[in-house]
């Protein structure tokens, strides 16, 4: 493959450098993140995590472990920057984008550390593009302290029974309402919209619900405007599990398989919007 | 009110739904003991549509007991946009729904459509509605002594020629030949309209019933979503009329359901003035 044939030399003022096969089992699963312009990446030797932000209330993470790579070698403990999802997003379709079989756009990214721009080797056909994106001071990304023991609610339902309810949320409610509980209705989705109301109800017993358990009723609101860009990580996942802690936030975490059948994750988390009466 | 539909039968309903957001933005339900009646018009009262479900059509179908507080059946007015989109894409119910519960709630003025679906899940939509006056076109097809019987399948042919943009057509029937030609409105260039004209022997007709040489202009795109629901369940659809300036209804029957779209007919080319309008209906009223 010729990007593999490029100097040792050069390999070496790299503190990081991410190698694909096939590009698409990257921008598929950062396309599950992209409702703003800006992510902050952080590498680590375990792997790469892409962090998107949205008016301190939400934040996306997609992690893609350093064995989805072909090749994943790093200098530092952590490596972070800051670039444009979109520009980088375009970058790796540069060859259209379209989906022939056996034709793939391989990647080679590479990262000399700050100050530098990142650097896209991509590959179709024999034909090579270079593309350097402009890097920016990467972010923190915001701490939402959300740890399994804080956790109060939790179940796994199948992507396939979530997706149809997503696409036919009322997009004229202000809200999404999220009621977990351990008696009825166990698990529902609300939402208030110009024509009235809408309620989608999952019981714990159904084939979808892999997982559940809820130890005690809790109704939470989220904003629409924030949880809708998620129905595109749900759209390519197989698996999602919704938890809730204490507080009311919200964490949804997406299973994602990508061309290869390897495993990715994707992550929300979300503020409530306002407090609602716990019963 | 309180009805259960069943699998095949909400597929059924939702084409019903989506025949009359043809014709206007509100939908008036009326729950009667012949049935559960659909109701549109346009804002023009030029075309008007009835969907009646008899009872046999739903697995259980029961009007408000006198117990219930408010009368037992209310008449309801709905937007169109409120309800269709939960039926909005057919092949999702027919797949997932296995059964829909309508019910009408007068304390709360809502309508509850609840879709009971496969895996144990449960969709309930609680819908305002207004309470309103029944809806109905005072219209006696039976009365009219011209009448045409085809299959949907004839009909929607013979419309498919014309492109979904044209808003008339001119149906020209003669005891010999049943021919459709697109409407032009006065003041159009006619050397930038395309004219299309398609001709029928009577034979083609399941039934013909023609005394006089006639034309008449209606609204085509009223009547598209008619022609579409017959022709999912191969139905024939009689076409009922008298003279051109008085309504023409397109009909279809069932054992279990019925349907009609009235539209008004323009008046003849002969009495018609520079801007003449289409003309109404017979009034709109209140039962």
């Amino acid at each position: 493959m010729p990007l593999s044939t490029q100097s040792q030399a050069d390999d070496e003022q790299y503190v990081l450098v991410a190698s694909m096969d096939n590009a698409r089992n990257l921008s598929n699963i950062l396309k599950a993140i992209t409702f703003k312009d800006h992510a902050i990446f952080s590498a680590t030797p375990n792997g790469l995590k892409v962090t998107v932000e949205d008016s301190k209330c939400l934040q996306a993470n997609a992690f893609i472990q350093a064995e989805i790579f072909q090749e994943f070698t790093i200098k530092e403990d952590l490596v972070g920057f800051q670039v444009n999802l979109t520009v980088l997003l375009d970058c790796l379709s540069i060859f259209g984008g379209s989906t022939v079989p056996g034709v793939s756009t391989a990647l080679r990214m590479c990262y000399k550390g700050y100050g530098y721009p990142l650097t896209l080797f991509l590959e179709e056909g024999g034909v090579v593009t270079v593309c350097k994106i402009n890097t920016q001071e990467p972010e923190e990304p915001i701490d939402f302290e959300f740890c399994s023991n804080n956790v109060t609610n939790k179940v796994i339902l199948l992507s396939e029974s979530l997706k149809e309810a997503f696409s036919e949320l009322d997009m004229t409610s202000e809200v999404l309402q999220i009621t977990m509980s351990p008696s009825q209705p166990y698990f529902r989705l609300s939402t208030f919209g110009n024509s009235g109301n809408a309620h989608y109800d999952y019981p714990k017993d159904s084939e979808m619900m892999e997982l559940f358990k809820c130890t005690k009723t809790q109704t939470n609101r989220y904003k629409m405007s924030l949880l809708k860009p998620s129905t595109k990580a749900l759209a390519l996942s197989c698996k999602v599990s919704v938890r809730t802690d204490i507080r009311g936030f919200l964490s949804l975490q997406y299973l994602v398989r990508n061309d290869d059948g390897q495993i990715c994750f994707v992550e929300y988390y979300c503020c409530p919007d306002e407090e609602v009466e716990e019963e | 009110m309180n009805c259960l539909l069943e699998g095949n039968c909400v597929k059924v309903f939702g084409k019903a739904l989506h025949a009359l957001s043809r014709i206007g933005d509100a939908l008036w339900l009326d729950p009667t003991v012949k049935g559960l009646a659909l109701r549109a018009v346009n804002s023009a009262h030029s075309a008007y549509a009835c969907f009646l479900f008899s009872p046999l059509f739903f697995q259980h179908y029961s009007l408000g007991s006198g117990s219930e507080q408010g009368s037992g059946s209310v008449n309801c007015k709905l937007l169109i946009k409120s309800i269709l989109p939960l039926f909005r894409c057919l092949t999702s119910i027919e797949r997932n729904v296995e059964r829909c519960q309508i019910s009408v709630s007068t304390p709360s003025d809502r309508v509850v459509v609840q879709f009971f679906c496969r895996h144990g899940i449960t969709k309930t939509h609680n819908l305002r509605f207004q309470e309103s006056e029944a809806l109905q076109a005072v219209f006696a097809s039976h009365l009219c002594p011209n009448v045409l019987k085809a299959p949907a399948r004839l009909l929607c042919d013979m419309v498919m020629h014309f492109p979904s943009s044209q808003e008339e057509i001119t149906l020209s029937v003669t005891p010999l030949r049943v021919s459709l030609t697109n409407y032009c409105e006065e003041g159009k260039d006619p050397m930038r309209t395309m004219y299309t004209e398609m001709s029928l022997h009577p034979d083609e007709f399941d039934f013909f019933q023609v005394g006089v040489d006639l034309d008449l202009t209606f609204c085509l795109k009223e009547l598209r979503g008619l022609l579409s629901f017959a022709e999912s369940h191969s139905l024939p659809v009689s076409v009922n009329f008298s003279t051109a300036g008085k309504p023409v209804c397109f009909s279809v029957e069932d054992v279990v359901l019925e349907a009609s779209v009235v539209l008004a007919t323009l008046m003849d080319s002969e009495s018609r003035g520079p801007s003449q309008p289409a003309e109404t209906l017979a009034p709109v009223t209140p039962r």
